[in-house]
């Protein structure tokens, strides 16, 4: 069962390249963005000069953490929207893909159940794209405060003192770890219901998702006048109770930590026992259950030819 | 003899349409079995049903298995190609490989990698750029390479030309299939195919028309080639089929002895072809 799920979740990532292309160029996207700032900050020398020995001399350790938290936050914010458009295709796709190629009865000619494979696409897209994010985002991290660094110490700062010392490194790669697949259980229901779109849709996949998700609240509030579809289903990407403090989408915007400052730690805007025992995320994990079951019914009993 | 496959009263229903219609029969290990019908006659759902692909009605037995319910477990000592089981596009012959290892217990990679280095097949290529016949040759090496028991061929060389059919089925015979191991096998080129089968079996309609071992076929059919008086005589006998060629009366008998008939014309085998011919037009009467 696992060796089979490991050799399935290595086929997803030969299929979909997309899975490590995407972080990949969000990195190369993110290092050239820092590059050119750093380039064209060198032009000012002289209000470079003074940045310098502010933060070094000025600035305390709790200024220096906040505004490299701050830099961490921005750029792996980049990843999580990347990251969201890409479980969107991958999954709808998924199981798409290998009706229209016609190669499902060459895998269904192997010995693997048909739940086995559904179940590796729900971990692909739940739990291994959001792991692939974090490396991608820990090692965008890495990569641009190197390159920080030697431009830091070329312009005459400590670049030990400035950055090395400052960066909240446990806090803010373990909040990352803890949003990101966090977010994939989250949004599972999103992801069973798009496999399973991708399960069962002759055509237009993308169209077939969506579509409902636009109409049924649309009907809902022409005839009920109610919307509880799309409070349910519509707002939930800003309902995510793991956020203490803030909402999801103010959690990245700089002024809502910055009046705590000397006590700046990602980590502490995290409530993990209120996300695990929230009613929404565990009615969530039945939904995705359900959409999953109904993929995998269709896969099993749907003939193909 | 082990039975392989058992069928007692297999029927697949699409709405109004009987795909399968209450079929019997049984396949014993160490045979070669050709399953021969025309488009639309249901051959294609009897094997996936086979295969566990599909449910149906009635008592299907496969290695003794339920093969809907026990499909995963059946699919370790069972493998097929069929025409519409094309090999995904994108991957590439290591990836396959490697994959097919890892899910399949009775495979062997060397025995793959030994039968793909008699082909022109490369093992860093993708699948969308070898040739149609090139991707059977891939996809046969992989199947010979599982220790299975029972192998299903549905049109497996449809679309290649006549040098990649000739050396699938001698790759099959000569490198596969020994006493230990079944093949099922449907084709519209059954002329191709007739020497290497040791049973044969005719669908029409959803319905079983012939089940025979090719050895007694030649007991059971006889073609009588004649004219004039002796083709009167003969077609009181009952022919299953009449045709006239470059003058001459050939008619085919079903269950007629041959002494009844030697001295009526010149009598043959029938070949597959002719007699599947002549029992689809005579159920289609």
């Amino acid at each position: 069962m696992i060796s089979n799920q490991i050799a399935l979740i290595k086929r997803e990532f030969w299929e979909h390249r997309s899975i490590y292309v995407t972080p990949l160029a969000i990195a190369t996207i993110v290092t050239l963005s820092v590059l050119a700032m750093l380039v064209f900050a060198s032009g000012f020398a002289k209000e470079l000069d003074v940045a310098i020995f502010g933060a070094s001399n000025l600035a305390g350790e709790g200024e220096r953490k906040a505004a490299l938290t701050a830099f961490f936050v921005g750029t792996s914010w980049l990843f999580l929207v990347a990251l969201a458009v890409l479980t969107v295709f991958y999954c709808l796709d998924s199981l798409y893909a290998e009706r229209k190629n016609k190669s499902i009865l060459f895998w269904r000619s192997m010995p693997i159940t048909d739940a086995e494979t559904v179940l590796s696409k729900l971990i692909t897209a739940a739990v291994v794209i959001p792991a692939v994010a974090v490396l991608g985002i820990v090692a965008t991290h890495i990569v641009n405060l190197i390159s920080t660094s030697i431009w830091v110490s070329m312009k005459g700062g400590d670049a030990g003192l400035l950055i090395w010392d400052s960066v909240p490194f446990i806090d803010n790669w373990s909040a990352a770890f803890i949003v990101v697949m966090a977010t994939g259980v989250w949004m599972s229901p999103f992801i069973a219901w798009f496999l399973f779109v991708s399960a069962w849709t002759k055509r237009a996949p993308l169209l077939m998702a969506f579509m409902p998700l636009i109409v049924v609240p649309l009907l809902e509030w022409i005839f009920l006048r109610t919307r509880f579809f799309a409070s349910a289903v519509l707002d939930r990407g800003d309902a995510m109770p793991l956020f203490r403090t803030l909402d999801f989408e103010s959690f990245f915007e700089e002024e809502h930590w910055r009046a705590g400052i000397d006590s700046i730690s990602l980590l502490g805007h995290l409530d993990v026992v209120r996300f695990m025992t929230s009613p929404s995320m565990w009615g969530g994990i039945i939904v995705c259950a359900l959409f999953v079951t109904a993929a995998i019914y269709v896969r099993r009993y749907r003939d193909e030819s | 003899m082990t039975s392989l496959v058992n069928a007692r009263g297999v029927s697949k229903h699409f709405g109004a349409v009987r795909a399968v219609d209450d079929v019997s029969f049984e396949i014993e290990q160490g045979r070669i079995l050709g399953l021969i019908g025309p488009n639309g006659a249901g051959k294609t759902t009897l094997l996936k049903a086979v295969l566990g692909l599909t449910d149906c009605d009635g008592d299907l037995s496969v290695l003794g298995l339920d093969p809907f319910r026990q499909r995963k477990e059946l699919l370790k000592d069972i493998c097929f190609i069929a025409d519409v089981a094309v090999l995904p596009r994108w991957i590439k012959v290591t990836q396959l490989l490697d994959f097919v290892e890892s899910v399949h217990p009775n495979f062997s990679r060397r025995r793959a990698e030994v039968f793909l280095s008699q082909t022109t097949v490369r093992s860093t290529a993708k699948v969308r750029e070898l040739s149609k016949g090139m991707v059977t040759q891939l996809h046969l090496s992989i199947i010979m390479a599982i220790d299975a028991k029972l192998l299903v061929l549905d049109e497996p060389t449809l679309g290649l030309d006549i040098i990649f059919r000739k050396e699938f089925y001698g790759n099959l015979l000569n490198d596969y299939f020994d006493e230990n191991r079944t093949i099922l096998i449907t084709t519209h080129q059954v002329e191709e195919i007739e020497n290497l089968l040791t049973d044969i079996m005719f669908i029409n309609d959803g319905r079983i028309l012939l089940d025979e071992p090719m050895d007694s076929l030649a007991d059971s059919y006889v073609e009588l080639v004649t004219s004039g008086e002796n083709a009167i005589k003969a077609k009181g006998l009952g022919p299953i089929a009449e045709q006239e060629i470059f003058g001459k009366e050939v008619l085919l008998f079903e269950g007629v002895s041959r002494e009844n008939l030697e001295d009526l014309g010149e009598l043959r085998t029938p070949s597959v072809a002719d007699l599947f011919v002549a029992k689809v037009k005579r159920a289609r009467r």
